[in-house]
C-alpha cells in the first residue's frame, strides 16, 4: 500500500492550525487539487515549494551513526537546502522511551519534519541476549515519537528499520513488498518485529489521518562515529577494531563464524544523502530499501580482507568457526530506489572502507567502543 | 515444576465483565468450576483503565496473582476497525504491554492471553493451525488489531527466552453466548442475528441477513470456552498459542447459522440477503487437531442447544444486554 498523492489533501488539515507560516501559505494558496509527484521528476507546484521552503526537520538518534552522517552532509558538504532548520537530538535531550520527555522536546521544537533514527540497536548477540529488552524499548521510543510527531502535526516523519528484519524463510532478493511475509530471523526477533510495526503504525496513520508518514530499510551501514564495540557492535566496525588490536598485539584477526554469510554494505554518507532525499521528495507511506545492488553482495571473509587491505593488516587472519554465523543471508533488491534515482552513485566500497578506517584510527580514543 | 502454585492459585481475570468473562465467572459460581485453593478476581474497566500504566500496576500490586487471564482489549466488528485501525493498534499494544509487564513485576506464574482467528494471514491455506499466526499479512480491514493480537505471542515468547515466563495464548474461533455485545452495527454475527431476529419478529418484518450467506464460520459457545481456558491457566504449559475452536467439519455458512438462529427463535417471518452488504473474509477454517490431542474426550455443547440458550437469554435479559 503506497500514498502518492500530492499536498492538497493535506492543505484541509493544516489550515485550521496555527502559526507556521509555510502552513498558513499552504491554506491559502492551495485551494484545489495539487498533482501527485511523477517518478524522477523534479518539478514541484507552488505548494509544494513552499512547503518545502519551510522546514524544522527533528533528527532522532542524531548523535550516532546515521545522525552523525547526516550532520556531516548538511554542513561540511553543503547538503541543506534553503529554508532548512536542522536539529539533532541526542539522548541527553530526552529519554525517547518516556512519553512525557518525548513529549516534551516535540513541543519545543515543533518540527515539521522528523528523520527518526534512534532505537535500542546492538549485534547478534546482544539481540539473544535481551529480545523482550529490544521488543519493548523500541516498542516505546516509535510510539513516542510517533505520537508525538503526529500531535505537533509534522507532515513527515522517516522512520528507519533494517533488512535484518525480513522474513528468515524467503526468496531473494528481498524487496519492499515481503516485510511481513513471515517471522523473522529468531535471533532477533523482539528487534525485528519492533521494526517492522513501525510500518504498521505508518500505514495506520495515513488510514486514519492521511499522515505521509515512512519509512527507510537500510542494509548493513558502516562509516565513522560508529559503535565499534567488538562484543556488541555489528560486523564491519568490528573487523576493524578487532584488526587494529591485533595488529598492535602482533596477534591474528579473528573473525567470528565461516566468513561465508554474506552481506550488503552501504556508506554511512551515501545513505545520509539518500535519507535527504527521502526526506524532501519520496512520497509514498510504503518502506524504500536504501542498498547497493545486489552484484555487490560481498561475504565476510571477502569483507575481512576488504579491512586487512585498509587499514594494511599485516598478521594472518583466522575464522573461529565454533562462534554463530547468523542469518546467511539477507540480500536486498535496490530496483525500487534505483527506479527513482537511476543516477545515484554510491561511494566504491575499498574507498569507504579506507575513510572509516583512516578516522577509527585518527580517532580512536574517542570513538565508542 | 511449582506444585505448590497449582494449590495456591489468585487468578486475576481481566475484561471479566465481557462475553468471555461472564461465562469463567459462571462455570466458577454456578458450576463448580472452581477448585480448592484458587482464588478468583474478575476486573472490569472500573477497576482499572488498562490503557493506563500507574492504574494497572496499581490494580495487579493490589492483588498480586500468581496467574492472570487476560481478557480485557479495545474490540469491535467489521465497520469499526476499518474506521479507527490506528487506535485498535495503539490502545491494544498499550494495554497488553502494560498487563504482561505489571503481571512480571508481581512474579505471575501463568499469563494466558486471548487472540483470535481472525488475526492469521489473509492469503493461506486451510485449516489453519497455531504455527501459522505469523506467516504474512492479516486482512486488511483489521490490521491494526490482528497486528497487536499477533504481538502479544511475540512478548510471550520474549519473557520465556529472557525470563523463562510460561506466558502463553489462546486462539478461540467466534465466540458467542450471554452477555455478549448485541449491538447490530459494532457487534459480530451471531448475536446481531439473533438481536435483528428479535426485532424483525416484533415488526412482523424480515430478517435481513448482511452479505450473501456464503461465507463460513466455526462458532464456539462461551461457556465451552471457559471450560477449556480454565483447562489452559492450570494444566497447558506451551508458550506456544492453542486454537480453541470446534473442529472444521463443524464449520457452518452464515446462512445456516442464520437458520439455526430462526430455529432457536422460533422465527415466522422470512429471510432475505442484502448482497449489496460486505461478506468479510470468505473463511478462516482453524484446525482443533492439537486441542484435541490433549483433549480428545472434550465435548462441545451441540450447536442448536448453545444457540437456543443463548436466544433465550437475550430474551429474558432483552432490557438489560448490551446493544
Amino acid at each position: 500500500m503506497h500514498c502518492t498523492r500530492g499536498l492538497g489533501q493535506h492543505s484541509s488539515q493544516h489550515a485550521s492550525l496555527a502559526s507556521s507560516l509555510h502552513r498558513t501559505r499552504l491554506a491559502r494558496k492551495c485551494s484545489s487539487k495539487v498533482a501527485a509527484f511523477t517518478l524522477g521528476n523534479s518539478r514541484f507546484s507552488t505548494s509544494e515549494l513552499l512547503l518545502h521552503a519551510q522546514k524544522r526537520v527533528l533528527v532522532t538518534g542524531g548523535s550516532g551513526l546515521v545522525g552523525r552522517a547526516i550532520q556531516h552532509v548538511i554542513n561540511e558538504e553543503g547538503g541543506g537546502k534553503d529554508g532548512e532548520e536542522w536539529i539533532f537530538l541526542s539522548s541527553k535531550d530526552a529519554d525517547l522511551m518516556n512519553k512525557e520527555e518525548t513529549q516534551a522536546v516535540f513541543q519545543k521544537h515543533k518540527p515539521t519534519h522528523v528523520i527518526h533514527l534512534a532505537a535500542m540497536v546492538g549485534g547478534l548477540f546482544k539481540n539473544m541476549r535481551v529480545n523482550l529488552d529490544f521488543w519493548r524499548n523500541n516498542i516505546y521510543i516509535n510510539d513516542n515519537v510517533l505520537q508525538a510527531a503526529h500531535e505537533v502535526d509534522a507532515v513527515k516523519v522517516v522512520s528507519c528499520l533494517s533488512t535484518c528484519i525480513f522474513p528468515d524463510k524467503t526468496t531473494y532478493p528481498i524487496d519492499e513488498t515481503m516485510i511481513h511475509n513471515g517471522p523473522p530471523h529468531a535471533s532477533n526477533f523482539g528487534y525485528s518485529y519492533a521494526k517492522r510495526m513501525i510500518d504498521v503504525h505508518n500505514r495506520a496513520y495515513f488510514e486514519q489521518y492521511g499522515r505521509s508518514y515512512t519509512s527507510v530499510i537500510p542494509t548493513n551501514v558502516f562509516g565513522p562515529h560508529d559503535n565499534f564495540n567488538i562484543e556488541d557492535g555489528h560486523v564491519l566496525p568490528g573487523l576493524i577494531h578487532k584488526a587494529y588490536r591485533a595488529q598492535k598485539e602482533g596477534k591474528p584477526l579473528v573473525v567470528w563464524g565461516s566468513g561465508t554469510p554474506r552481506r550488503q554494505f552501504i556508506y554511512s554518507l551515501d545513505l545520509a544523502r539518500l535519507v535527504l532525499w527521502v526526506v524532501r521528495d519520496y512520497n509514498e507511506v510504503e518502506p524504500i530499501i536504501l542498498s547497493v545492488g545486489e552484484e555487490e553482495e560481498v561475504s565476510i571473509k571477502e569483507a575481512a580482507e576488504a579491512v586487512v587491505r585498509a587499514l594494511d593488516f599485516k598478521e594472518e587472519v583466522v575464522y573461529d568457526t565454533d562462534k554463530s554465523d547468523g542469518q546467511f543471508k539477507k540480500t536486498a533488491s535496490n530496483a525500487k530506489l534505483m527506479r527513482y534515482l537511476p543516477n545515484f552513485a554510491f561511494t566504491p566500497f575499498e574507498k569507504a572502507l579506507k575513510e572509516t578506517c583512516d578516522w577509527f584510527v585518527a580517532n580512536y580514543d574517542n570513538a565508542r567502543k
